[in-house]
């Protein structure tokens, strides 16, 4: 049911009861019908955030507490200071409504959303990352169906736009079948001037604001409110919701826009994404402190006859805003004709701090500017499911097949094997900046070009962990995706993160938003690592099976790299060199691949995180970097630690002759040991001549250190020093079974 | 006399800035980024037509930018003899304005494709292969979606040696399994008759650092190097 419902003069709006009573206080009267729809859709859960405001309270202020955070929550993207005058924009949004009934385009506008987002900050969006959620796909056409058109989607847009994919995640799992997860982010890179040119505020009376880009029609209108339900049978009627993407009028506003700003006299940028000119306009004037005239018909539409409501609420793509210096209104709409682009000056700014839109002579909007930003919370209750006492109480059983069968198994399972048929429709190369690729290594490695600086960036968190943990789930979680970024040489420098979860008036739905949040916020502020941005995504339910998905905080993580001689990749290099491994390894198989691939068993105990040892773990990796100690380096997570030295062998085609005697604890299970998904572990090629002083180093900065083996030419792996005889593994043949997963199901 | 290399911006066009970084920062020669109206051929000394989605690729790749009065421009140029390639979608775009032989379909997979692959060198007599040796192997990525080479002209082609480059494996076998899109006779490149035109599917621009090389080559670096070095022996 749609939430404003238009019959004849009357009006059915959703919002609650003291939202329209606050309303209509404000403004001591009756809204119109335009009026209404704009409160509406920018007091959506989407737009205001109203549930989820409230916990999000407990990141700490990321740009007071962070000197090198130039923007935090609250912006259209985090921004840091990298040093030598650049800085980047990064932020992760989710597109999985608009996914879920229509995957191509659903995930081509995420994407479009997500570069509007960076752009906006005045800066260059450089590589995008995905993480995708969906049903398993074996014998499950509409899982295939999906994973298959959101990747396209994703694709087609981005390539198209010239901004490369590096990375990305995909899990499978029954919960997400009806509600896949499409989350999208963008780093961009510019100076600081650049980005200090253009807020997304219309602070000075008097500019002239322009609208830029595509044609404003019918689509996607109520795109928003459409997102803040779940889903149900009717949901298929809701495709005109979703938006239809122009990959090819993005680039051409990327140009623009960059250019624009270049010309000094653009003095504020926004973008036109959910909510459409009502959002926009609102907070541009809003956060400005300023109020402006709007004349609706200037306004290109895409189709005559559009009425107010229409045009105010439209969620056509391919839109920007901009507040123009007086001075340089013909500069900047110069670049805009070179580029070919449409565009209208459509009103100005004064100092009412009231937003007046008028078609012809009717007064059709007339709001103070800050009345439709300011969204009152909600205060949602909160409650542990009952069924995780039983679901974390289960046993791991004994297994019936051998070692080796379950290594074989687990390689090929959707949830491990090589993600190459996804990352290869991507274009990950243009823009001559990516120097860690797609599988080489836990993270994406882009060169900052003119200086010696390195990002490294990677998304992601384990579901299954989260579900029976969130807490702990997402601070693993962090502890994964800092150690993709670690792994690969850099350090951290900020997180973002997007919450996708159930709906927030249940109160279980919400427990798990909240547990994750608070578990976020207080490894970062533990480990110092600000939080600048995020994203949330509520009602991903099914209402046909009345299921929520597994509650799934995806974090961000951009690190930074001095260097390019300190850049570490993930695969083995040279026959000799010793294989060591850091952290301990505990009997923690709750929500791992073991437990779903071989038992088909949610339950056990989930990973824990014991912040000062990861701190230590991670200092004592800092000072090996310095000293060039580390030739390979892998972070150990889904499958365990046998699966993470057989993805480190591939590449080079090399084995590892391994011997656990002294490293496993034999009060564990060894099926426990080899599979556990203990998380902050890292497994390190090093030179053997070294082994002594790293060892050294290991005892001073207080972390379990273990050498595990050496690695070997013959292309195998071979175990030793368990309770059972030598095992030997095939590498070929689980290289095989990691590429083949995909492509055979998918390639029909 | 000092050189000047241009290359063309076309809407939608997305390693334009990659062209430019790697002629300025790589080849150390001028290079003037310019948008496709503006172009004019009487200022350069040879023109880049880079890759990309020009006017989004929607109809048919290459297609509305063969229409572009650049096309025109260049069509002087390649009367007068100076260098031009087409990287990619440039390569597209002068199938389609029918400087080069041949057309490019929808990859065999039906799926874009963005991989670092091995292509063997034909011919090192045009203007961009001067700095190779025939048979040689080089490393070099594609991304496309619609790079699958086709030509009813094979024969004459193979004769006038206007196949420039063929993908093959690390021993310069021309496999079916090194051929990343379906092309006939693995065919990655072509030239025209005077061999001052090149088009080819591969990226030479993203493989002329070490850095960005997965085998630490530069190989995409004789391309631009072969140009300039025609140029040079051209004007003198």
């Amino acid at each position: 049911m749609p939430k404003v419902e238009i019959e004849g003069d009357k009006i059915k709006v959703d919002l609650t009861e003291p939202e329209i009573k606050q309303i209509k206080g404000l403004l001591e009267r009756e809204p119109s019908i335009t009026e209404w729809g704009m409160f509406d859709v920018m007091h959506s859960e989407h737009c205001s955030y109203k549930s989820s405001r409230p916990k999000l309270k407990l990141f700490e202020d990321a740009e007071k507490n962070y000197d090198y955070v130039l923007a935090g929550p609250g912006q259209d993207a985090g921004v840091i200071d990298i040093g030598e005058g650049y800085c980047l924009a990064f932020r992760i949004e989710s597109h999985n409504h608009p996914s879920a009934i229509e995957p191509y385009h659903g995930a081509a506008t995420g994407i479009g959303g997500i570069i509007r987002d960076i752009l906006c900050m005045g800066v260059r969006p450089i590589a995008l990352l995905d993480p995708l959620r969906f049903g398993p796909l074996k014998n499950n056409p509409h899982s295939q169906w999906l994973f298959k058109y959101v990747v396209k989607g994703i694709a087609d847009y981005g390539n198209c736009t010239g901004i490369p994919t590096i990375g990305g995640e995909v899990e499978f799992d029954e919960s997400f079948e009806s509600n896949c997860l499409v989350n999208v982010a963008c780093i961009g890179l510019g100076t600081i001037e650049d980005f200090r040119h253009a807020p997304s505020k219309a602070f000075h009376p008097g500019d002239y604001v322009i609208l830029m880009g595509g044609s404003t029609g019918r689509d996607g209108i109520h795109g928003v409110t459409f997102a803040s339900r779940t889903l149900t049978e009717m949901s298929e009627a809701d495709r005109p919701a979703v938006q239809i993407g122009d990959p090819f009028t993005k680039k051409m506003i990327i140009e623009a826009t960059i250019e624009a700003v270049k010309t000094g006299y653009v003095r504020g940028l926004k973008d036109l994404g959910g909510g459409g000119l009502s959002c926009a306009l609102s907070e541009l004037t809003g956060s400005g402190g300023t109020g402006a005239e709007i004349d609706m018909t200037k306004i290109f539409t895409r189709e005559p006859g559009m009425n107010s409501f229409e045009i105010m609420l439209s969620e056509s793509q391919e839109r920007m805003a901009f507040i123009v210096k007086p001075e340089g209104l013909e500069n900047v709409l110069e670049v805009f004709r070179k580029f070919e682009m449409a565009y209208a000056v459509i009103g100005r700014t004064d100092d009412s701090r009231i937003l007046k839109v008028y078609q012809n002579d009717n007064l059709v909007v007339n709001l103070p500017a800050t009345a439709l930003s300011d969204a009152p919370t909600i205060p949602r209750e909160e409650k542990r499911p009952d069924y995780l006492d039983e679901l974390l109480s289960q046993k791991t059983p004994k297994p019936s097949l051998d070692i080796k069968e379950i290594i074989y198994k687990l390689i090929a399972s959707e949830n491990i094997c090589s993600k190459e048929w996804v990352y290869r429709q991507y274009d990950h190369e243009v823009g001559v900046r990516s120097v860690v690729k797609c599988g080489d290594g836990d993270s994406g490695v882009l060169r900052i070009i003119g200086t010696n600086k390195f990002i490294s960036a990677s998304v992601g968190v384990n579901s299954k962990h989260c579900y029976l943990d969130p807490y702990e789930g997402a601070k693993g979680g962090l502890v994964e995706i800092c150690g993709n970024v670690i792994a690969n040489g850099a350090k951290p420098m900020a997180m973002v993160n997007c919450c996708n979860f159930g709906n927030p008036e249940k109160p279980v739905s919400f427990w798990y938003f909240s547990q994750a949040v608070k578990g976020m916020a207080d490894f970062c502020k533990e480990l110092r690592i600000p939080v600048v941005g995020g994203n949330v995504s509520f009602y991903n339910e099914d209402e046909v099976t009345n299921t929520a998905i597994k509650g799934t905080p995806i974090i961000m993580i951009v690190g930074l790299i001095e260097g390019e001689e300190k850049i570490i990749t993930l695969p083995f290099k040279k026959p000799g060199n010793d294989i060591l491994i850091i952290g301990d390894t505990n009997a923690e198989l709750g929500g791992s691949e073991y437990h779903s691939v071989i038992f088909d068993l949610e339950g056990g105990r989930p990973p824990k995180v014991d912040e000062q040892r990861i701190k230590a773990k991670w200092n004592f990796l800092y000072e090996l970097y310095k000293n060039d100690l580390v030739i390979a380096n892998h972070d150990v997570n889904k499958g365990g630690l046998i699966i993470t030295i057989a993805e480190m062998c591939f590449k080079n085609k090399l084995g590892a002759k391994l011997d656990f005697s002294e490293y496993y604890n034999k009060e564990m299970r060894q099926d426990e040991f080899l599979f556990s998904e203990s998380v902050g572990r890292f497994i390190i090629e090093t030179d053997s001549q070294n082994y002594e002083r790293i060892i050294g180093l290991a005892k001073k900065f207080n972390v379990k250190v273990n050498k595990i083996g050496i690695l070997i030419s013959n292309p195998e792996i071979i175990l030793e020093g368990l309770e059972i005889e030598t095992i030997k593994l095939d590498i070929f043949q689980m290289k095989r079974l990691y590429d083949s997963t995909i492509p055979n199901l998918m390639e029909i | 006399m000092s050189i000047k290399i241009a290359v063309i911006q076309f809407p939608g066009a997305n390693c334009d800035l990659d062209a430019v970084h790697v002629l300025n920062s790589v080849i150390n020669v001028e290079v003037n980024l310019i948008w496709h109206n503006h172009f004019k051929a009487s200022h350069y000394d040879g023109v880049i037509l880079p890759g990309g989605f020009t006017f989004g690729d929607y109809l048919r790749a290459g297609i509305i930018a063969a229409h572009s009065p650049a096309l025109d421009e260049a069509r002087k140029m390649l009367k007068d003899g100076k260098p031009i390639i087409g990287i990619c979608n440039g390569f597209q775009i002068l199938a389609e304005a029918e400087f080069l032989p041949g057309a490019l379909l929808k990859n065999e997979s039906l799926k874009f494709v963005c991989k670092w692959i091995k292509i063997k060198v034909e011919n090192n007599k045009t203007a961009f292969t001067t700095k190779m040796n025939k048979g040689d192997i080089l490393n070099i990525p594609v991304a496309h979606g619609e790079g699958r080479f086709f030509t009813d002209n094979l024969k004459e082609l193979t004769e006038n040696e206007q196949i420039v480059f063929r993908y093959s494996n690390e021993n310069g076998d021309i496999t079916s399994e090194s051929n990343p899109n379906g092309s006939m006779e693995n065919i990655a490149g072509v030239c025209n008759l005077e061999q001052n035109c090149l088009g080819l599917m591969p990226h030479p621009e993203r493989a002329s650092e070490a850095i960005l090389s997965p085998y630490g080559t530069t190989h995409g670096k004789l391309f631009f190097e072969s140009m300039v070095d025609f140029i040079k022996r051209r004007i003198s």
